[in-house]
């Protein structure tokens, strides 16, 4: 098999080239408002096409949800992965995102969860796997100055000392990348284990079930509102990348409403694997 | 309806869900928490095992069928043809 047996733990600090890279754009910051979770994912796509149109600058999101959500990954099975009737009874809507990976439980104010739209150009040269590293390396260094931890685990992962923080998708597509992260802030791992289903199969390397899949959410490690972790993070972006601070088109709106209306809040695409 | 998983070591877990019909398979899915590029291959893969035979013991010529079926650019992060091949074998174990 392609993939590494071994996964080698990333804390290294970037390269003056590889913050180079990074500074060639001017980025724009994007911070709410909330959005109920078919649209979040539609603004995912219609940003990222924006940015591969060349329409918007590479931007910088960070989300707040309007309501709780089952994230869903573009290639899971939705009955395989959801406890249907669980989530309808806890009142969770459940929507797929244009990314591969994981199911995800988010709630509002529970999680942290923003998105990079860049071009090909800024990650040319590194692997799939690399990318994910090099795109997340100033959450991780974020994350350290909060006296966290923390460090990537290949191919997605933001862990730490004291366990996973959270995870990170990419999809190539409309001409630009899209990366975007969910870090727990105060997850109910009760909660996420009734209403997702995890499969023995999915736990066999990881040793120790209940340890591997350990979250440790970002709350219980820094004792800091979660307010005050996002524009950390933004500042370190910021000193780093530079970031300007930027809006929401109302076409970009108008583009991401008709998106939930003919792809992301139909049945077709939520159970485009049934 | 016969279900197989294969998690690649280090990697992503590979579910297939498929019917049989005359010892063949039919309606595949094949999901997964992998990463997929372009996503379109997702259906490609599925394709490569409709018409399989269950008698095909061989995870090599179950690769060898999806890797074919897969579009030259494709790009498989934490899985391989081999991990669907895999997980079609598990689906009669």
């Amino acid at each position: 098999m392609s993939t590494p047996t071994s996964k080698p733990a990333i804390i290294r600090e970037e390269t003056p080239e590889e913050r180079q890279r990074w500074r060639r754009y001017r980025w724009q910051l994007l911070i709410g408002p909330a959005f109920d979770p078919p649209m979040q994912m539609a603004l995912d796509e219609v940003l990222t096409r924006r940015v591969g149109q060349g329409r918007r600058p590479p931007t910088l999101r960070f989300w707040e949800w309007s309501a709780p959500a089952v994230v869903l990954g573009r290639f899971q099975s939705l009955r395989n992965e959801v406890n249907l009737d669980l989530a309808r009874q806890y009142g969770i809507t459940v929507v797929r995102r244009i990314t591969g990976g994981g199911a995800m439980l988010t709630e509002p104010g529970r999680v942290i969860t923003y998105s990079i739209y860049t071009l090909p150009e800024h990650v040319e040269g590194l692997s799939f796997v690399d990318s994910y590293a090099y795109l997340d390396n100033w959450v991780i260094a974020g994350l350290r100055a909060l006296g966290i931890d923390a460090w990537y685990e290949p191919i997605n992962d933001i862990t730490s000392a004291a366990g996973k923080i959270g995870g990170a998708a990419q999809a190539r597509r409309f001409g630009a990348v899209l990366h975007h992260v969910t870090m727990a802030y105060d997850v109910s791992p009760q909660k996420v284990a009734e209403v997702l289903r995890i499969g023995q199969e999915k736990l066999s390397d990881k040793g120790i079930p209940s340890a591997a899949k350990r979250v440790a959410p970002l709350r219980q490690q820094t004792h800091l509102p979660r307010e005050v972790i996002i524009d950390h993070l933004v500042a370190v972006f910021r000193e780093r990348y530079g970031l300007e601070p930027g809006e929401l088109l109302p076409d970009e709106i108008a583009e991401a409403e008709e998106l939930v209306r003919t792809k992301f809040g139909t049945e077709a695409w939520t159970a485009a694997l049934p | 309806m016969p279900h197989g998983e294969y998690k690649t070591p280090g990697g992503k877990l590979v579910v297939v869900d498929f019917d049989l019909h005359d010892g063949r398979l039919t309606h595949v899915v094949v999901s997964g928490d992998f990463f997929l590029e372009p996503e379109d291959a997702i259906d490609q893969i599925a394709q490569a095992l409709e018409g399989l035979p269950a008698a095909e013991m061989d995870e090599d010529a179950i690769a060898a069928r999806v890797r074919q079926a897969l579009p030259p650019d494709a790009a498989l992060i934490g899985f391989s043809p081999e991990a669907v091949a895999r997980a079609v074998r598990r689906a009669f174990a």
